[in-house]
This record gives C-alpha cells, structure tokens and sequence, in this order.
C-alpha cells in the first residue's frame, strides 16, 4: 500500500481514525502502520482529537422547548396561515400568475383613482375667450381712435390750404 | 426508483396538513438540530433559540416544499445559515464570555465519570474548554463541517449539500480543520 501521507490520500486516515472503514480496508492500512511511523503519528493524533470530540457533550434540550415553539408558532404562524388559507391548495408556480394578476388589478385601480381624484384642469380655452373678449374690444377702440386721428390732420391741411 | 427519505415523506404529509407528522419530524431531530447549534454558538439559549427558528421555518415553508433532497441535508442548511448569521451579528460574543468566564453554564452531567474526584473534574472540565476553545477558533465553515462530520456522523457528499460546496471542497475544509485540531490539542495525545 502506498503511503497516504505522500499520496495526499489522507482521507482513509481518517476514516480509519474514526473508525469507518471496513475489514479488508482495515487489515490493509494496519500492515501500512506496522512500517510507516508518519501515519502510524497521524492515526495517533487524529484519535486523539476524536477522543476529546466525542467528550464534548452537549447540554440537554430545556424541558419547554417544544412548549416555547409551539407559542412562537401560535404567534408567528397563525396570521401567515390566516393569510394563506385560500392559497394552499395551489403550489408556488400557480401562485406566480395569480400574484401578477392581483398586481395588475392593484395597479389599475390606483391608477384610476389617480385620475379621479387629479382636479380637473381649468379650460383655458374659454377662460382666454373671456379674458380675450375686452382687450379685442379695447384693441379695436384703439383702432378706431387711431383712425380718427389719423382723418385729423388731413382737414388740417385742408385748413392750411385754405388758408 | 429510489425510496422516499422517510423524514422527507413525513414532511410531505405535514405539507398534506398533518401536524401530527411535524411531531414526530421535531422529535426525531430537536436534539440533534440544539446540539449542532449549540457546538457552533457555543451558547445554549441562543442555540435553542436558534433551534427554534430552524423549526418554525420549516413548518413555515411546508407548502412549497419539495422532496428534492434528504430532509436533513434541507434542516441542517438552515440550521448552519442560522448559525452562520448568529456568528457573524455577534451574538457569538456573548459565547466567548461565557468561555472566558470560569463558571460555565454547561451542567456537571458533561463531565462522563459518574463520581470523579474534584482533581478529575477540573482536569477534565479543563480539557473540555481547550477542546470548547479550539473549536471555536476554527473558521466558520470548518467548523460546520468538523461538526457535521464528527457529531451527526454524515458524509461528505451530505455536508458538501449542506454547505453549497464540492465534495472536493469539504474534503479540504475538513483536512485543514483537524489539522489546525490537531496542532492546538497535540499535547492530548
């Protein structure tokens, strides 16, 4: 057997640390032991380590875990659930067009609101009509003023040449 | 065709609307879902805290879930991006108080002789917390991975699943992982 510590094939050390290999595997790697001090050192390190691994043990799970969940449950589940009752039935990718349909509906309804609720613009046109209506009047007073001035001089000259 | 995970068909049937099954899927891997949290926090409330929501999200999550993978390849990758996220928002802190202080919260059942002597418990109280310590010196993904591999006992193609990552990859993490154990703990040998 070729040695695993040169053939960068340590996952076998490893597995023969841990105790995972099976009989033929083991009677192999144990005559490699017998003459290779390298993996002889690097089984011996390695159990070691899985040693003071297995001393650490964990505490146990509190005796009201399971009660605690289940009231985060009641709490953070309920609504959500409430919520999609109608929905359950379908799977994720039946939900994407409803989802997009309710959006579009959602979409258009503020849009129409939108506009029902922008004030309608004031008509300008008219406005201007009226607004218009006396400076047309003034603008055609004016003209007239100026064409009876304009008819003044000429009975001036008249007067001078009469005179 | 392969059979179903039975943990997977259990989920199914939750997802069916059958809690009863959800029961028996939180009694079957509540201690082992606290105890994996608990060796990566290194804090007991927060672990069961964490616990906790690894479980509300899986019965959350019932009606899209699929039976795509092994049911514990999809708990155990929520419990370690719970416990990846826990670490990195610093309530690991609280964690490193505790192993810095003398008096741990840890019970006196850890110690595994059933009457030791008071030398015994504290020289075997004191290789716990090297132990403890050189664990959570590890990166984070290492010691995931030493975790998975040392206490649920699973491959390295699960723990690859579980962690996103090439076989090949795992492999590496926890190669460099026992290495970095192994010259921390070397006098324990």
């Amino acid at each position: 057997m070729k040695c695993p510590l040169e053939t960068r094939d340590r996952e076998i050390l490893l597995a023969y640390s841990s105790h995972k290999l099976d009989a033929g595997e083991i009677l192999s790697l144990d005559s490699h032991l017998e003459n290779c001090a390298g993996c002889r050192d690097f089984v011996r390190a390695q159990r070691a380590i899985c040693d003071a691994l297995e001393a650490w043990e964990a505490p146990p799970v509190s005796a009201d875990f399971d009660r605690r969940l289940s009231r985060r449950m009641d709490h953070q589940v309920s609504w959500l659930d409430r919520m999609m009752q109608p929905f359950q039935a379908f799977g994720f990718r039946q939900l994407v067009p409803i989802a997009a349909s309710a959006g579009v509906v959602l979409m258009a309804g503020l849009l129409l609101e939108r506009t029902a609720v922008t004030p309608q613009a004031p008509q300008h046109d008219t406005a201007q009509m009226e607004t218009l209506q006396p400076e047309q009047l003034e603008l055609a007073l004016d003209e007239m003023e100026a064409l009876s001035q304009l008819s003044r001089p000429v009975h001036t000259d008249n007067a001078d040449s009469k005179m | 065709m392969t059979a179903l995970d039975p943990d997977a068909e259990l989920m199914l049937r939750v997802k069916d609307g059958d809690g009863a099954s959800f029961g028996v899927l939180l009694d079957r891997h509540r201690v082992s879902v606290v105890h994996f949290l608990y060796r990566m926090v290194q804090n007991h409330a927060v672990a069961e805290e964490l616990a906790q929501e690894v479980f509300l999200r899986v019965y959350r999550s019932r009606a899209t879930y699929e039976a795509t993978a092994k049911f514990t390849t999809w708990l155990f990758r929520i419990a370690t991006h719970l416990a990846l996220n826990s670490l990195r928002d610093g309530k690991h802190e609280r964690a490193q108080e505790r192993l810095d202080d003398s008096s741990s919260d840890l019970p006196a059942r850890q110690v595994r002789d059933v009457r030791p002597s008071i030398e015994q418990s504290m020289v075997s109280e004191a290789r716990l917390d090297e132990v403890r310590r050189a664990i959570a010196a590890l990166p984070e993904k290492q010691r995931a991975a030493v975790l998975m591999h040392k206490y649920q006992e699973m491959e390295y193609t699960q723990i690859a699943k579980v962690l996103t990552c090439s076989e090949s990859a795992v492999k590496s993490l926890l190669f460099r992982a026992y290495e970095t154990l192994r010259a921390r703990l070397a006098h324990m040998a």
